[in-house]
C-alpha cells in the first residue's frame, strides 16, 4: 500500500509542487493544510504515514507544528521543508524532532530520496 | 493546459497577491518599524515569492527575493534596525519584483535588469559592521585523506576526561565525513551528522565544533572524533546512509581500557540560539478552499443566464390560462432570478483588490512632493462586479492623484491657511440602492472655479457670454470636458495629457456617473456612482413612436400622469413644479431625433412623464406610453454602432423583438 502523506505549506504553488512529485513517487496525497494549526487537526484526523511541513506559515509556524505532532504521535516521520536563509529554523525543527529537510527548490530526486530513506529504516 | 501553465498561471496569481501583501506590510512597517508581526509577514511573503520564483526556475527574482529576505532576517534579528532607507530600498525591490512578473507575463523570461539594485542591497548588507557575512570559507588545507587525525587532535586534558568515560568495549573512532559538493544547507547537514553521531556513541570532539557548523563555518568535510561500543561498518553505515553525505571514512584508534567505568552517554546540549518564534495570526493571505475560475467563464455563465431570462419572459408572455402554466412560469421566475443572483454573487470581487494599491502611491507621490497626506479608506470590503474593478482602478487613481497633486497643499501652505499640516484623502465606498458609490474626498484647495473658466475660455471650450450664463455647478463640470486641465504646467504627477475626461469616460462606458462637488479653500471631493452589475437590470419599459424603449430604473426617480394646464413655460422651455423643484420637460422623440411632428403631447389628457436623475439634475422625460417594470439583459449594440446619441445597448423583450435602451444620463 502507498504512503500516506501530509502535505503542509502556506503556498498553494508549493503544496502542488510536492504534491505532484510525491504522486509521481507512488506516495499518496491524503491532505493538504496551509497553515501550522490545520496541520495538527488534519494530523489528528488522517493520521498519515509522513508530513511535508514548511516553516515559515501563518498561525503557527512549522516548527511548532512539529513540536505539537510529535507530542500527538512521538513516532510522526516529518521532513521540513526548507528554503536557503532558514538553516537556523531548519536546526530548530530537527532539533525538535523532524526527521529530515528538502530545500525549496525542490528537486524530485531529492524529495523522494529523503522520503523513501525515513521509510526504509 | 499543459502543467508548465499551470503552474505558471498559479503561479501568477499568488506572487500577485504576495506582492500586494508586501506592499501593504512594508507600509505598516514604515508606521510600525518594531512590530514583529509586521517584519514577519513580510519576511514570510518574500519568502513565498522566492520559493515559487526558485521552483518556476526565475534566477533573478529568486536572487533578488532572497537579498531582500537577508535584509529582512538582520531587521528581524535586531542587527539592523527600518529608517526610511531600508523602507525605501524594500520598495523599490517590491518594483522590481513586479517588473519581474511583467517581464516574465509579457516576454516569457526576465528582462529587466536589476544587478544595480542586488550590489545596492549587498552594500546595505555589509556596510553593518556587526553582521557577520555567511560565507563559504574554501578548505584551508588539504589534508591527505588518510591522515585526518590532527583535525581532531585531543589536548591531554581532553583525553584524560574521555579515557575516563570510556568502558572496555569502547573504541575511538576518527571519522570523516565528506559532503557531496551539491549538498544544501550544509550547516543543517552538518548538525544532522553531530546529531546522529551522538545517537551512536558519545561525541568527544568535532572539528568543525556545533558552533561552527551552525554558522556554516566549514568546508566539505566534518571530523569526528567518537567513543562508541559500536562496530566500526555500523557506524559507517549509519552516517552514510544521511542524505548528502558522499563518503565516511573511518579510522579506528589503538586505545583500549581495561577498566570498566560508568559511561555516561551525555546528551550534547545544543547551543542553537533560540530563534524568536514566529506569532499566530497577523493579515495575511488566507488559504481558504476556492476555486479559481477564468473570468471569461463567468462571462460565458451570464450571457447564458441573460438567454434563460430572455426565455423566460418570452413565456411568460404567451400568457396561457391555466394553472400548470402559471406554476411553471412562477417557479422559473424564482429559478432564474436565484441563478442571476448567484452568478452575480461569484463575479463579485471587494473593491479592496484596486483600494489597496493606493496607500503605496499616496505615500511615493506626497514624499515626492514634499506634502504630508494620510489616506483614509473605508468600505474596501464593499463587492462590485469583477469587470468593473478592473477598469475602476486607472479613472480613481487618476481622481487621487489630482487631489494630492492639485488638491493637498503643502504643509506650510495648509498651517498657513488654519489648517492642520497633515492633509486627508478620503477614499470609500458603499453600495446604495442598486449602485456602489465611490467617493474621493480631499480637504485641500478645492477647485477655484473662475481659474476653471479662465482655463476654458483660453481653450476656447467656451465662450465668455457663455461663462457668465453658467451656475457654479457647470464651471466645475468643465473640468470634465476633453483637453481640459487646470495645471499650469504638465506634471508627472496627474499632467499625463489625460484629463478627468478619461476619467468620465471610463466611467461611462461601464453605465456609471461621476460627479464633483468642491469648495474653495475647504476641499473637492469626486463621486462616482455604478450599477452593480453590467449585463441585467430591472428597467421601464415604454412607448416612443409606436416603438419599446427601456428605460433603466436606476436613473428613474419617479414617473407621473401631467395634465397640460400643468405645464408652465420658462423663458420658452415647457417646465412643471415638483415639490417645488422646477424640472424641465423634454420630448423623447425629440431626443431621438425621430422624425414626427413634436409637441403633439399638448392635446392629450394625461402626459406620461418619466422623471430622470442624471446626478442632482432631474429632468421629465415626456413618452407616449408607460408599459411595465421587468428585467432586461442589457446587449451591446457591437462594433459597428458605438457611440450612438442617446442609445445605451438594446434588449430582447418578451415577444422576442429588440427593444433599445435609452441613455437617459445623456438626455438629462
Amino acid at each position: 500500500m502507498s504512503k500516506r502523506v501530509l502535505v503542509v505549506d502556506d503556498a498553494a504553488f508549493m503544496r502542488m509542487m510536492i504534491k505532484n512529485i510525491l504522486i509521481d513517487g507512488g506516495f499518496e496525497i491524503v491532505g493538504e493544510a496551509g497553515t501550522g494549526r490545520d496541520a495538527i487537526e488534519l494530523y489528528k484526523e488522517l493520521k498519515p504515514d509522513l508530513v511535508t511541513m514548511d516553516i515559515t506559515m501563518p498561525e503557527m509556524d512549522g516548527i511548532d507544528a512539529v513540536k505539537e505532532i510529535l507530542e500527538i504521535d512521538k513516532d510522526a516521520k516529518i521532513i521540513m521543508c526548507s528554503a536557503m536563509g532558514q538553516q537556523a529554523m531548519v536546526i530548530d525543527a530537527i532539533q525538535a524532532g523532524a526527521k529530515d529537510f528538502v530545500v525549496k527548490p525542490f528537486k524530485p530526486d531529492r524529495v523522494l530520496a529523503a522520503v523513501n530513506k525515513l521509510f526504509n529504516e | 493546459m499543459d502543467t508548465k501553465d499551470q503552474y505558471l498561471q498559479m503561479f501568477f496569481d499568488e506572487s500577485a497577491e504576495y506582492l500586494q501583501q508586501l506592499n501593504e506590510n512594508v507600509l505598516l512597517l514604515e508606521e510600525h518599524p518594531e512590530d514583529e508581526e509586521i517584519i514577519n509577514a513580510v519576511f514570510r511573503a518574500a519568502h513565498s515569492v522566492k520559493g515559487m520564483s526558485a521552483t518556476m526556475g526565475y534566477e533573478r527574482l529568486t536572487d533578488l527575493t532572497h537579498r531582500m529576505e537577508s535584509i529582512l532576517a538582520k531587521v528581524r534579528n535586531k542587527e539592523m534596525t527600518i529608517n526610511e532607507f531600508i523602507i525605501d530600498t524594500l520598495f523599490s525591490g517590491l518594483d522590481y519584483i513586479k517588473l519581474l512578473l511583467d517581464d516574465i507575463r509579457n516576454n516569457g523570461e526576465e528582462r529587466t535588469d536589476i544587478s544595480d539594485y542586488l550590489s545596492k542591497l549587498e552594500k546595505i548588507l555589509n556596510n553593518d559592521i556587526s553582521i557577520q557575512e555567511v560565507l563559504v570559507k574554501p578548505e584551508k588545507t588539504d589534508l591527505n585523506l588518510q591522515d585526518f587525525t590532527g583535525m581532531i587532535a585531543l589536548t591531554e586534558e581532553e583525553k584524560e576526561e574521555i579515557y575516563n568515560k570510556m568502558t572496555s568495549n569502547d573504541r575511538i573512532y576518527n571519522i570523516r565525513v565528506i559532503l557531496a559538493e551539491d549538498c544544501l544547507l550544509k550547516n543543517v547537514r552538518g548538525y544532522m551528522i553531530l546529531k546522529k553521531a551522538q545517537e551512536l556513541g558519545y561525541l568527544a570532539k568535532s572539528n568543525p565544533d556545533q558552533r561552527e557548523i551552525e554558522d556554516e563555518d566549514f568546508g566539505d568535510s566534518i571530523y569526528i572524533k567518537l567513543i562508541s561500543a559500536l562496530k566500526e561498518k555500523q557506524i559507517q553505515e549509519e552516517l552514510a546512509d544521511i542524505i548528502d553525505v558522499e563518503q565516511v571514512i573511518i579510522h579506528v584508534e589503538d586505545y583500549k581500557v581495561e577498566e570498566k567505568a560508568v559511561v555516561e552517554q551525555q546528551e550534547a546540549k545544543s547551543q542553537v540560539d533560540s530563534i524568536k518564534k514566529q506569532k499566530d495570526g497577523l493579515a495575511n493571505i488566507q488559504v481558504s478552499p476556492t476555486v479559481r475560475v477564468d473570468i471569461k467563464k463567468l462571462d460565458t455563465l451570464m450571457n447564458m443566464v441573460g438567454e434563460l431570462l430572455i426565455n423566460k419572459t418570452r413565456l411568460e408572455g404567451l400568457n396561457i390560462d391555466s394553472d400548470v402554466y402559471q406554476d411553471i412560469i412562477q417557479q422559473l421566475d424564482r429559478v432564474t432570478q436565484d441563478l442571476h443572483h448567484t452568478v452575480m454573487q461569484i463575479r463579485m470581487v471587494p473593491i479592496g483588490g484596486i483600494f489597496n494599491r493606493f496607500p503605496r502611491m499616496v505615500r511615493d507621490l506626497s514624499k515626492e512632493l514634499d506634502k504630508k497626506i494620510d489616506l483614509i479608506i473605508e468600505g474596501a470590503d464593499t463587492e462590485l462586479d469583477r469587470s468593473l474593478i478592473d477598469e475602476l482602478g486607472d479613472p480613481l487613481m487618476h481622481i487621487i492623484r489630482n487631489s494630492i497633486d492639485h488638491g493637498i497643499e503643502k504643509p506650510a501652505e495648509r498651517e498657513r491657511k488654519g489648517k492642520p499640516a497633515t492633509g486627508n484623502i478620503l477614499l470609500q465606498a458603499y453600495q446604495k440602492g442598486s449602485e456602489i458609490i465611490i467617493e474621493v474626498e480631499d480637504d485641500g484647495a478645492g477647485i477655484n472655479t473662475e481659474k476653471v473658466i479662465e482655463k476654458a475660455i483660453e481653450k476656447g471650450i467656451i465662450t465668455p457670454d457663455e461663462a457668465s450664463q453658467m451656475e457654479e455647478r457647470d464651471k466645475l463640470n468643465l473640468i470634465f470636458h476633453p483637453g481640459f486641465s487646470t495645471s499650469e504646467e504638465v506634471t508627472d504627477i496627474s499632467g499625463r495629457g489625460v484629463g478627468m475626461d478619461v476619467v468620465r469616460n471610463v466611467v461611462e462606458t461601464l453605465d456609471g456617473q461621476v460627479f464633483v462637488e468642491s469648495e474653495l479653500g475647504v476641499g473637492t471631493r469626486f463621486t462616482i456612482s455604478l450599477p452593480l452589475t453590467l449585463a441585467i437590470t430591472q428597467a421601464l419599459m415604454v412607448v416612443i413612436n409606436n416603438e419599446v424603449y427601456a428605460i433603466p430604473l436606476g436613473s428613474i426617480s419617479e414617473t407621473l400622469l401631467v395634465a397640460p394646464e400643468e405645464i408652465i413655460q420658462v423663458r420658452g422651455q415647457d417646465v412643471i413644479l415638483l415639490r417645488e423643484s422646477t424640472i424641465p420637460l423634454v420630448e423623447a422623440a425629440r431626443q431621438l431625433n425621430l422624425d414626427i411632428e413634436y409637441g403633439k403631447y399638448r392635446q392629450l389628457e394625461e402626459i406620461p412623464v418619466v422623471i430622470i436623475n442624471s446626478g442632482e439634475r432631474q429632468i421629465g422625460l415626456i413618452v407616449d406610453q408607460m408599459l411595465n417594470q421587468q428585467e432586461i439583459v442589457i446587449k451591446s449594440l457591437g462594433k459597428f454602432l458605438v457611440n450612438i446619441k442617446n442609445i445605451s445597448g438594446a434588449t430582447i423583450v418578451g415577444d422576442g423583438d429588440v427593444a433599445l435602451i435609452l441613455d437617459v444620463r445623456n438626455i438629462a
